[in-house]
């Protein structure tokens, strides 16, 4: 039995240990606490489970935008139809920690003249 | 190809599920749920096979957690095929995606080869090969959620 435990547990060592920095990509912690402004072009928008994202480019360069789950980011008023390919939008939001790596995750979208908030606790006052 | 991913998109239970508030952590969570008997399953199986589990006599052990298995991995084919409806042209296009297709398909020649084979030493490799390749097939579906 003995052998057993010592089995068990390297395994759930050798499963948990890989997975636990990329934990970070829930919530905010893989982001820099400063905020951060992307203008770019609508390449792609999902809202839908588990989380909505945008995809802008920016230069010739595609970024992903993450977004809320569905219902808050459609409760701030976001859908798929507020914005289609070739629409020009801000996002306001963080940037990974991660300097090579085109992401972030927005708090306010701005396209159209209008402002949507998907965080909008996390939205710096005006 | 993109046609038909496309298509599945579009379903209306799909859709229905993309923007769910209820139905969608209902499914992941039953996909969980599967991934943990499965795992659980095949480690046991695994486990004794190689005869670290000596406590328990080999035949009703393995044949009662393959039926646990099977089920199990019914139950996470059904409620992976549609979480990966709900973005179908996207996780197609992920290369950790094909990965853990990959995985799965070699877990499943290496069960279909124990199944088949009937040397205990052979039995053993294979449990040994078995018990490896399922824990990495959990790990690449689980970073699958992270880099979408």
């Amino acid at each position: 039995m003995r052998r057993l435990r010592v089995v068990l547990l390297a395994a759930a060592l050798a499963i948990a240990a890989p997975v636990l920095p990329a934990l970070a990509h829930h919530g905010w912690a893989w982001t820099e606490d400063g905020f951060f402004e992307l203008t770019g072009i609508v390449k792609e928008v999902f809202v839908g489970n588990a989380h909505a994202t945008l995809d802008l480019e920016v230069e010739g360069v595609v970024w992903r935008v993450e977004l809320a789950p569905p219902g808050p980011t459609m409760a701030a008023g976001f859908t798929e139809d507020t914005v289609k390919p070739g629409d020009e939008v801000v996002a306001l939001g963080n940037r990974s920690l991660d300097p090579n790596e085109k992401r972030m995750k927005a708090v306010r979208i701005t396209t159209g003249g209008k402002a949507y908030d998907i965080y909008p606790a996390r939205v710096p006052a005006n | 190809m993109e046609a038909l991913l496309g298509s599945l998109e579009q379903l209306a239970l799909i859709k229905a599920l993309k923007t769910s508030f209820f139905a969608y952590p209902i499914v992941n969570a039953l996909h969980i749920l599967a991934i943990g008997a499965l795992v659980t399953a095949v480690l046991l199986m695994d486990l004794r096979v190689i005869g670290v589990i000596r406590s328990l006599d080999e035949q009703p052990f393995v044949r009662l957690l393959r039926r646990v298995a099977l089920w199990a991995f019914a139950l996470a084919v059904l409620t992976g095929a549609l979480m990966f409806a709900v973005r179908a042209t996207e996780y197609a296009g992920m290369p950790l995606f094909w990965i853990k297709m990959g995985l799965i398909g070699l877990a499943g020649v290496n069960f279909v080869a124990f199944s088949l084979l009937r040397q205990p030493s052979a039995k053993r490799v294979l449990a040994g090969v078995s018990i490896t390749l399922w824990p990495l097939v959990l790990l690449a579906g689980r970073f699958l959620g992270f880099v979408l």
